[in-house]
């Protein structure tokens, strides 16, 4: 008996300025169709309706138009970018579908017509300041991309520094895809921030860090340098020394020690290769495709009101951990971690959080007061090993 | 001259600063339809010449944060904002732009009237209030002058110094001239100006 087959919408740039990570999220997407098609426990199939909008913003409303309109679709996997997504917020809520959001994004936003399972703000940005503040440094030196996620990165930035009486030693902004990055490399190397925080994303990012490296290195510097967004594909574009010692926060890293990412990992490199990485984007991407697909089976129908309720706050044990959606604002309950890349383009995961923690999308639960507390204890701790380090 | 009702927009010029098509076209229809002159104009530069337009209908969206570009924005005419993004980098950025008015995306056909409506009024009620700011800080001004016109007054009449406050009052009532009008009067006559009070 072959089992009825749901048409499922995938909307991702395989092709334009972000096509790699884009690429990473449609394998993953795929992978777990696949394996959803192929577990009894299902009694349905996914067929997946590949759509790529190239990166430009207009063409995803025209995409996820015509995936609604021709194909009937109600469930839409897709998206990488903040202004890809805003795109599609309009047409899947007047059509009344729902896109399955993978990306972390910088937050303020809740669509009851999205599930967002990529992290929101505090998951990533929150948690990876106040480990700078406990353990490197309340001044640092900020370098990004100039658009969206570097503006409300480094506005939360500010606040919490600010409120620990630290300062915002920079805030030096390239245009998306600019590799020319001499002038900001020197001015770290001749001004010694105790710390760099990198919001540059793409050939952007990796151009700094192996400039950064190179001209640490030459004058023997060592300076700190924090992430919320390098993956483990990204370090091997970076190159083997460059990409070391980047402390990066995310909910999911290939190291995490779960029997469920350790199966996860091993699939994933039986079907694209030993020496290919999953990446956090694409990690999420394969939770999304399952978590719809749990939904689905929990709510016995696609109809999107259903769907939406089976989905609330129902646990899957993902690669990542468990997560679920809250239904408050339709973001998922993830585990942060820290991490720092090290040879071997991985990272050693060095903090996670005790439980999955709850999105706060628009940071509303964010206390600047206690983590300013928390900064100005572990000053005293701090000052002590400088001591013992100048002697 | 008499001020222009807001609920009038026939004959007014519009700016959009747009870059999406889909808006520009949604804008571009609806202001045709009020009968407003329509400008497109590319966002990342620096705007035309304040006189030559009457509302700027602006996607924030479209220009970076962090850049010099909202100053050459500032020019005085009212802009109505397109905003897509609501974090508060954005809308710090926003707040210093100063909009009259501004529209949730995805744009829809209504709405833009309303808009439209509320940022001619408001840069209606933002020129009078500058004008009646004016007036205030001239008068704070001339509190000197008229400090001095008291005291001449009452040295000149020996009066107290409310009588002498009340008689200059009184003759600028009369004289159909303001209190400091007056009081610079009395200063450079070196008394109370002889003046026959006009009478109707």
């Amino acid at each position: 008996m072959t089992k009825p087959s749901i048409p499922l919408g995938l909307v991702f740039s395989r092709t334009g300025p972000y096509a790699m990570m884009a690429g990473e999220m449609q394998k993953s997407a795929l992978m777990a169709v696949d394996e959803v098609n192929q577990d009894d426990a299902f009694d349905f199939t996914f067929a997946p309706h590949l759509r790529d909008p190239g990166g430009v913003v207009a063409a995803y409303h025209t995409a996820c138009d015509d995936l609604i309109r021709t194909e009937q679709i109600d469930h839409i996997v897709g998206c990488y970018t903040s202004a890809s997504r805003k795109q599609v917020i309009p047409i899947v809520e007047r059509t009344e579908r729902l896109l399955w959001h993978p990306a972390r994004y910088e937050g303020f936003e809740s669509s009851d017509n999205v599930i967002y399972v990529g992290a929101a703000p505090n998951h990533t940005v929150v948690p990876l300041v106040r480990h700078m503040l406990d353990h490197i440094s309340s001044d640092v030196f900020c370098v990004g991309s100039n658009y969206v996620w570097t503006w409300e990165t480094n506005r939360v930035l500010r606040e919490i520094v600010t409120s620990a009486g630290g300062h915002i030693l920079a805030e030096r902004l390239l245009e998306l895809g600019e590799t020319a990055v001499d002038h900001i490399v020197k001015e770290i190397v001749d001004r010694k921030p105790p710390v760099v925080f990198n919001t540059l994303v793409g050939e952007s990012s990796y151009a700094f860090m192996r400039l950064l490296h190179a001209a640490t290195v030459h004058s023997g510097l060592t300076i700190p340098v924090l992430s919320c967004s390098l993956c483990e594909p990204e370090l091997k574009l970076i190159g083997q020394a460059a990409s070391v010692g980047c402390i990066t926060s995310s909910a999911y890293f290939e190291s995490i020690e779960r029997p469920e990412n350790r199966a996860f990992v091993s699939r994933w490199k039986a079907r694209y290769g030993d020496d290919s990485h999953p990446s956090v984007d694409g990690q999420s991407t394969y939770v999304c495709v399952m978590l719809l697909a749990r939904a689905i089976r929990r709510a016995g129908s696609v109809d999107v009101n259903a769907v939406r309720r089976a989905a609330a706050n129902h646990r899957y044990d993902s690669p990542q951990g468990p997560v679920w959606v809250d239904p408050d604002n339709n973001h998922c309950f993830l585990t942060p971690r820290l991490a720092r890349s090290v040879h071997g383009g991985q990272f050693k995961i060095f903090w996670e959080a005790d439980a999955p923690e709850r999105p706060d999308p628009y940071l509303s639960n964010l206390d600047l007061a206690t983590i300013a507390a928390r900064a100005e204890k572990s000053n005293d701790t701090k000052r002590s090993i400088y001591l013992r380090v100048v002697k | 001259m008499t001020k222009p009702s807001p609920f009038s927009v026939r004959g007014r010029r519009a700016l959009m600063a747009m870059r999406d098509d889909r808006d520009i076209s949604i804008v571009r229809r609806q202001l045709s339809r009020l009968g407003m002159a329509v400008t497109e104009h590319d966002p990342s530069v620096a705007p035309p010449a304040a006189e030559t337009i009457d509302v700027i209908v602006m996607d924030t969206d479209s220009i970076p944060i962090k850049s010099d570009a909202v100053v050459a924005w500032k020019i005085g005419v009212p802009i109505i904002a397109l905003i897509g993004t609501e974090t508060p980098s954005r809308l710090k950025w926003l707040l210093d732009l100063q909009p009259a008015s501004f529209l949730i995306k995805p744009l829809r056909s209504a709405g833009l009237y309303t808009a439209l409506v509320v940022a001619f009024d408001a840069a209606q009620r933002r020129i009078d209030e500058a004008a009646h700011l004016e007036r205030l800080e001239d008068r704070v001004r001339s509190r000197r002058i008229v400090f001095a016109a008291v005291l001449q007054i009452m040295g000149g009449h020996g009066l107290s110094e409310p009588e002498a406050f009340t008689l200059i009052r009184q003759t600028a009532m009369r004289h159909r001239t303001t209190v400091e009008q007056l009081s610079a009067e009395i200063i450079a006559s070196g008394g109370m100006p002889n003046r026959t009070p006009r009478t109707a």
